[in-house]
């Protein structure tokens, strides 16, 4: 272990800290794209179910296969991994966004609009504090599969901790399979943990179950 | 082969190796369905047994849970160091991420049954066995078919790894592209078809979990 | 109504496992039971030819001994995986091993470049350590090369590895992903013996360093000497003036225990031996790596080409 730590623990450092990158830019696009286009959906009905049917239906495909895919349209390295992975990071958020906007209590919306608020002022208001909770959980999932698949990013030349799996793999070593697996583990269900934490702590009160 | 776009060229590629292609999704499709089922054998009896003894449950739902969590690269790579190279060690890990949605599927089914419908049975002189069979589980039946509808298009996923440790499959197309020059075709004829496969089981399985609920409305 | 309910169930679920059962049937694959213990698992590497030889010897068991099932373990990484997954039974046999791989990395030998040597000293080792049975070369050797682009070469005028000392700490060059840690004649056993190192290594998948090489990504690269790509890009092989690389011939190697099991192995696969020179193993690695051929394929249209080597002579 502490050989290991010695000779390896440069790397994995290195390794680590590319997956957490590629990771947290992939899911803050997810995040950047699918919240808007979530409440903008609850705005827009007739589009909605398209829209998150589409999302689904890219959620379904395998991310061996996406990620291949991106290969013949962007070539090798972390562009393209993000790009798949933040593909990914979509559907959870945008599901999760729609849903809790939708879901607000009509009385609630109907209290805003009484007291003049605008479109816009009713969902900064009421709606999306409303739906935190829900969104959160979306994000929560999102960060999950993210960080399983960029282990897998590595095979298209993304870097990260697949690296040292592949390497592991490649050459029959358990050392190197287990020192990048035992840190994707252990970072996944941290990062799980915390954004539960965030969940927890922006779901409002009159939302939480009893 | 050079002088092909990418769309001709993956034409030619179906042409040419078609009946390899359709081998190869029907392995892939094989080994994913083998780890659903076993996971299905021993996993609704356990979503059966804890919706019972719901002390169990959030201990035997977040056991699930950490698995699910676990990179499926990862997954696969540490199997394989017990189990050694080829399908056993896909097939492992494909139960094991599948046995997340069905336990807790047919926990969530099998609470959510109307317990006026179960006092009916009760007081009908059914027993214990004969409620699960006969009202329990066919009420259930379009959750737990939900659980196995997540669980398969996973294991789909999930299979097309399995190729980095021999297991074949779809996924050794995908990988061979990357090798060869103007690869790309060769990459689109393996992912095609494996995103089409859980596509489609998602589809149908869709199909009949919505045929499920609408019986039992 | 809910015990029809119940038998749709029952229905679906034998649906399941007759569709299950049919097409694990139809397309005579032993119903995944490479699980089955009378299975020839036939190991094969993650390159071209490595997945072609394997297919070649499975068609050869199909074709010559019907009742037994085969199945190929592809994708392995590296002879040090595929040997490792050879020892511990995970296969029965690999589909090409190189003899010259084999005494360095497997055996820890060094030192001899005899090939006769080195071939008697891998056939005996490997039986007596390990219980594996190195069959004839096919009749072709996989050597490490340094290739260049004529246009390179002419510039440059490099005839030669040593030619390269020159221009090396400018040089980029791509090499597959093994090679720089491997040891006995891996990077920096290179170093030692020729006296310098390249300015840059790109280790990558080695089907790519060809087109690197002719898109002019690279100065120079390490390939194998029977891909095909090397004809049709007529790249500029640089000789190994100072015998550093050993001969790489290429068998295929099996467990003397599967040899046992199965006695019409050995006839079966020894119909190959010799039957494979340089050029047509280039041209068949060309099919594959450039004319969208899978090796299943290209290694069924050469049997057939050959009968499947029925008189045992071509």
């Amino acid at each position: 272990m502490v050989t290991f730590l010695n000779q390896y623990g440069g790397q994995l450092m290195q390794e680590l800290g590319e997956h957490i990158y590629i990771s947290a830019v992939a899911l803050a696009l997810g995040v950047i794209v699918a919240v808007p286009l979530g409440i903008l959906l609850t705005r827009a009905k007739k589009i909605a179910g398209f829209v998150i049917g589409l999302t689904s239906v890219l959620q379904t495909i395998p991310a061996m296969a996406l990620l291949a895919m991106m290969i013949p349209i962007f070539g090798i390295g972390t562009t393209p991994a993000i790009v798949a992975l933040f593909i990914y990071s979509l559907m959870p958020i945008l599901r999760n966004t729609y849903i809790g906007m939708s879901d607000v209590n009509p009385n609630l919306l109907d209290a805003a609009k009484g007291m003049g608020m605008s479109n816009w002022q009713s969902i900064k208001w009421v709606e999306f504090p409303q739906a935190a909770g829900v969104i959160m959980s979306g994000i929560r999932l999102s960060g999950t599969y993210v960080i399983a698949w960029t282990a897998l990013a590595s095979y298209i030349g993304a870097g990260g901790l697949g690296d040292m799996i592949f390497n592991g793999l490649n050459l029959y070593r358990g050392d190197l399979i287990l020192g990048g697996s035992i840190p994707a583990i252990i970072l996944a269900l941290v990062v799980d943990w915390l954004l539960g934490l965030v969940e927890k702590k922006v779901t409002p009160a009159t939302t939480q179950e009893v | 082969m050079q002088g092909m776009n990418l769309w001709q060229q993956l034409v030619y590629y179906f042409t040419h190796n078609g009946q390899y292609i359709l081998d190869q999704f029907n392995r892939h499709f094989l080994i994913s369905i083998y780890g659903v089922i076993i996971a299905a054998i021993v996993g609704i009896p356990i979503g059966v047994y804890i919706s019972r003894h719901r002390h169990l449950a959030a201990w035997v739902v977040g056991a699930a849970n950490v698995i699910q969590t676990v990179p499926s690269l990862a997954m696969v790579s540490i199997i394989m160091l017990g189990l050694g190279l080829g399908v056993n060690t896909v097939i492992l890990t494909v139960f094991l991420y599948s046995l997340l949605p069905i336990i807790k599927n047919t926990d969530t089914g099998m609470r959510n049954v109307n317990p006026d419908i179960l006092d009916a049975g009760k007081g009908m002189g059914m027993t214990r066995w004969q409620i699960l069979r006969q009202i329990e589980l066919p009420l259930s039946l379009s959750v737990i078919m939900a659980g196995l509808r997540n669980a398969l298009v996973l294991a789909i996923g999930v299979t097309a790894i399995g190729s980095f440790v021999g297991a074949g499959g779809l996924g050794d197309i995908i990988i061979r592209g990357t090798n060869a020059t103007s690869g790309g075709a060769i990459i689109l004829a393996g992912a095609l078809p494996t995103a089409l496969m859980a596509i489609i089981s998602d589809g149908v399985l869709g199909y009949l979990e919505r045929h499920f609920a609408a019986r039992t409305q | 109504m809910k015990k029809t309910l119940f038998n749709k169930l029952t229905f679906l679920f034998a649906g399941v496992l007759a569709v299950v059962f049919l097409g694990g049937c139809s397309f005579s694959w032993p119903g995944l039971a490479g699980t089955s213990a009378d299975t020839i698992k036939i190991g094969s590497q993650n390159t071209t030819e490595q997945q072609i030889m394997a297919n070649m010897i499975q068609q050869m068991i199909q074709h010559y001994d019907k009742d037994t099932p085969t199945t190929i373990l592809n994708n392995l990484g590296s002879g040090n995986v595929s040997f490792q997954a050879q020892k511990r039974g995970d296969t029965d046999m690999t589909a090409i091993r190189y003899n010259g791989t084999d005494y360095q990395t497997v055996l820890d030998l060094s030192g001899e470049t005899d090939p006769k040597i080195v071939n008697d000293q891998v056939f005996k080792l490997m039986q007596l350590r390990y219980h594996m049975t190195y069959f004839p070369s096919y009749g072709f050797a996989d050597t490490y090369q340094f290739m260049v682009s004529q246009k390179y070469a002419k510039a440059n005028n490099l005839k030669t590895i040593s030619d390269m000392k020159r221009v090396a700490p400018d040089m980029k060059v791509g090499i597959d992903q093994i090679w720089a840690n491997r040891r006995g004649d891996g990077y920096s056993a290179f170093q030692n013996t020729y006296g310098f190192s390249f300015g840059h290594v790109y280790p990558m998948q080695i089907g790519l360093v060809y087109d690197a090489l002719e898109a002019g990504k690279m100065d120079a690269v390490l390939g194998y000497s029977t891909d095909g790509r090397i004809r049709s890009y007529n790249l500029k092989l640089l000789q190994d003036d100072k015998h550093f690389f050993p001969p790489y011939k290429a068998s295929v190697v099996v467990n003397d225990a599967a040899l046992k099991a199965h006695p019409k192995l050995k006839g079966i696969l020894s119909r190959l031996n010799g039957k494979i020179n340089l050029t047509t193993m280039q041209e068949l690695n060309y099919q594959v790596d450039n004319n969208l051929v899978e090796p299943a394929v290209a290694a069924q249209q050469f049997l057939e080409k050959h009968n499947y080597f029925e008189k045992g002579a071509d």
